[in-house]
């Protein structure tokens, strides 16, 4: 019973750091009609950000996140206003080429720039946990998991009640209306795919706190937050709380029971269940 | 006139290199998820070549001649690896071949070199199935997985108090599914029970549920049987769950420079094993011995060489053993003479059985205060263990 509670915890912690990891992709994909393959390299890229920031100044990795997302907001935004603006009224298949692209040329540069040497963000807190109810709670992990939640209400309050929030989702639901009353869709997507990237930057730098870094954690990354978004759905920044939450237990309980080895077989076996009965995600409208 | 010379120095200089040069073909991942372990073996075959070539090169028959390099890199990408031997064979006509690293890709790659008959000496795979198949062209400098962990259950036996639960983690691929199949025998042998026996996904981040497992069957010794990347997520998720068992072991991470940079002090602790550490007991016809070109190797490439640099430094000095015994050329005879080595290196004896495996005992090795320390080796301790291991706010 100890053990099932502990691997409980354990998975909705995870389930946290997936949800904000999936968080950037699904806004991007919402409002961009982008899936940004590239995703999971500016999570890495936000890893090394904080690892660099973290080692070669001392900064605290937690107050290293806002320049994290800082940086990464720059580079998305330059990514989206120099190349992906070129094929914003592409078809769906020019988009992934180029972001598939841009995941290569990333992950490369960081080869080239970094070394392939593994990197933990280590700082002298980071093993430390604490216990409830004869549960074993690592710091790190509720550290990240509390930001992840954080950032993904604060999210969907700044989509609902700003001006700019607002005007995201004008443009993502009817451009054409959008355009109308004045929405500049230039500048909107522009800033949209720099907040997707921030978010993803931050998440990396989260990730690097609780694993290790190298240039190639971008994929399977991609992938896991490509599965959360469809799980959770795009029309609503909480869905991917859910997703994550729900792909954490999944694959926690999985491993439990089933064996460490058929985790992925369970995600992306929800994966396809919420496709078969929930197509728009399980927060989505229904059809 | 000027072009004319051009020409001609064109000329001459090709037939130079036609006639000169033994070419060694090898693909190796240089990037990829596996680049981290794979540039040593890329390090480790240039340093090699330069220092025999530096010392002549090697002498076929009564003609000395320079040894050249044909690297490709296969982006950790097993299938383009095997389409890679076949282009060095095919295309590029390298006389022999190196090997790549780790076991999955050596068990694909030594295919091609036994359709063409032309023997690969490789010191990246260990697993007992590469050698399973009864393949006369594949020779090995890495000793057999299966018994990767013979010298540390040996060790935990002399142990007082002797642990008495072990957990066996691997991962789902052809090295460690050979060292977990060994490992099951020899604890049988030792007579310690095994409590916990899971196989885990290749490239695993998350351990927390193997490791609330660890801590609720209270485990006296873990073994781990895996990647550098999943024993670093599992040391630190072990810390930071305060999953604290007395002992624990790992096939790969802890003899590496960078798996102590990562995990800084929490590496502390942590039991490995090599079949090398630089001993200048370890004599060597080319670097003199095992410190000196541990010494060298560091001043060039900047990181300390671990038993994967040596092993591949081994197969290089094997090859050019091999063609002076058999002064020829002729694959078929370099293998023969390769079968027959018996030859003292840098990395230790060099010899193959008739499987074409080498045999060299695991040293058991043990971080303490950020130091790779020699525990065990020989059937006796060289330094103790640190047994049980303290606490993690005290490492």
């Amino acid at each position: 019973m100890e053990l099932l509670a502990q691997v409980l915890v354990g998975g909705v912690l995870l389930g946290g750091l997936y949800a904000l990891m999936a968080l950037g992709l699904a806004l991007v994909w919402g409002v961009l009609n982008i899936v940004n393959l590239s995703h999971g390299a500016l999570i890495m890229l936000g890893a090394y950000a904080t690892y660099y920031l973290f080692t070669g100044t001392g900064l605290d990795p937690f107050a290293a996140l806002p320049i994290t997302a800082i940086v990464l907001f720059v580079i998305g935004w330059l990514i989206q206003r120099g190349i992906l603006n070129l094929v914003i009224r592409g078809p769906m298949f020019n988009t992934l080429l180029i972001t598939f692209g841009i995941e290569v040329i990333l992950t490369y540069l960081a080869q080239l720039l970094f070394s392939a040497d593994f990197r933990a963000i280590n700082p002298p807190y980071a093993g430390n946990n604490f216990r409830v109810l004869g549960i074993t709670i690592p710091l790190m992990q509720v550290l990240a998991f509390a930001i992840a939640i954080g950032l993904t209400v604060a999210m969907w309050l700044f989509l609902l009640h700003t001006r700019v929030g607002r005007g995201i989702r004008a443009a993502s639901q009817n451009l054409v209306a959008a355009r109308l009353y004045g929405v500049n869709p230039r500048s909107i997507y522009a800033l949209t795919f720099g907040i997707g990237s921030a978010l993803a930057g931050v998440a990396g730098g989260l990730y690097g706190t609780v694993s290790q870094i190298n240039p190639y954690i971008g994929g399977p990354l991609t992938a896991k937050s490509f599965a959360i978004a469809i799980i959770g759905g795009l029309e609503n920044p909480l869905g991917v709380i859910v997703g994550g939450l729900v792909l954490g237990i999944v694959e926690s309980l999985t491993a439990l029971y089933a064996g460490s080895t058929y985790r992925d077989v369970a995600s992306f076996g929800v994966l396809i269940l919420v496709l078969i009965l929930r197509p728009t995600g399980l927060l989505g409208r229904t059809t | 006139m000027p072009r004319f010379l051009v020409f001609v120095a064109a000329l001459a200089f090709s037939a130079a290199a036609l006639a000169q040069d033994v070419t060694f073909g090898a693909s190796v991942q240089l990037t990829g998820p596996v680049a981290n372990t794979g540039r040593y073996y890329k390090d480790a075959y240039e340093f090699a070549i330069d220092k025999i070539n530096a010392a002549g090169g090697v002498k076929v028959g009564s003609q000395q001649h320079k040894i050249a390099l044909k690297l490709l890199d296969n982006q950790s990408d097993v299938n383009l690896s095997v389409r890679q031997y076949t282009q060095l064979l095919t295309q590029e006509k390298v006389n022999f071949l190196l090997g790549p690293f780790a076991s999955n890709f050596v068990l694909a790659d030594s295919s091609i070199a036994e359709k063409a008959s032309v023997p690969m000496v490789q010191g990246g795979g260990a697993s007992d199935e590469i050698y399973a198949r009864g393949y006369k062209y594949i020779f090995g400098t890495l000793p057999a997985a299966s018994d990767y962990f013979g010298s540390t259950i040996e060790a935990l036996g002399k142990l007082n108090p002797a642990p008495k639960t072990v957990a066996l983690l691997y991962a789902d691929d052809s090295f460690d599914v050979s060292v977990a199949k060994g490992t099951r025998d020899l604890l049988k042998k030792a007579k310690l029970q095994l409590a916990l026996d899971e196989k885990y996904s290749t490239n695993a981040s998350d351990f927390s549920v193997l490791l609330s497992r660890i801590k609720s069957s209270n485990v006296d010794a873990v073994l781990v049987a895996g990647h550098e990347t999943e024993v670093l997520n599992f040391i630190r998720q072990s810390k930071s769950l305060g999953v604290n068992p007395k002992f624990y072991s790992f096939t790969v991470g802890v003899p590496s420079a960078d798996f102590r940079h990562a995990l800084g002090k929490d590496a502390n602790g942590a039991s490995g094993m090599t079949a090398w550490l630089p001993s200048s007991t370890l004599k060597d016809k080319w670097f003199g011995d095992a410190e000196q070109f541990a010494k060298a190797y560091k001043a060039k490439f900047g990181y300390d060489p671990d038993y994967h640099a040596a092993a591949g430094v081994a197969a290089v000095e094997a090859f050019v053993n091999a063609i002076e015994a058999a002064g020829s050329l002729d694959p078929n005879k370099v293998r023969d003479a390769l079968a027959k080595s018996n030859f003292e290196s840098l990395y230790g004896k060099i010899a193959f059985n008739d499987k074409g495996q080498i045999s060299l005992p695991q040293i058991v090795i043990q971080i303490q205060n950020d130091q790779v320390v020699e525990v065990y080796s020989d059937n006796k301790f060289e330094h103790k263990l640190v047994y049980p291991l303290p606490p993690w706010g005290q490492r």
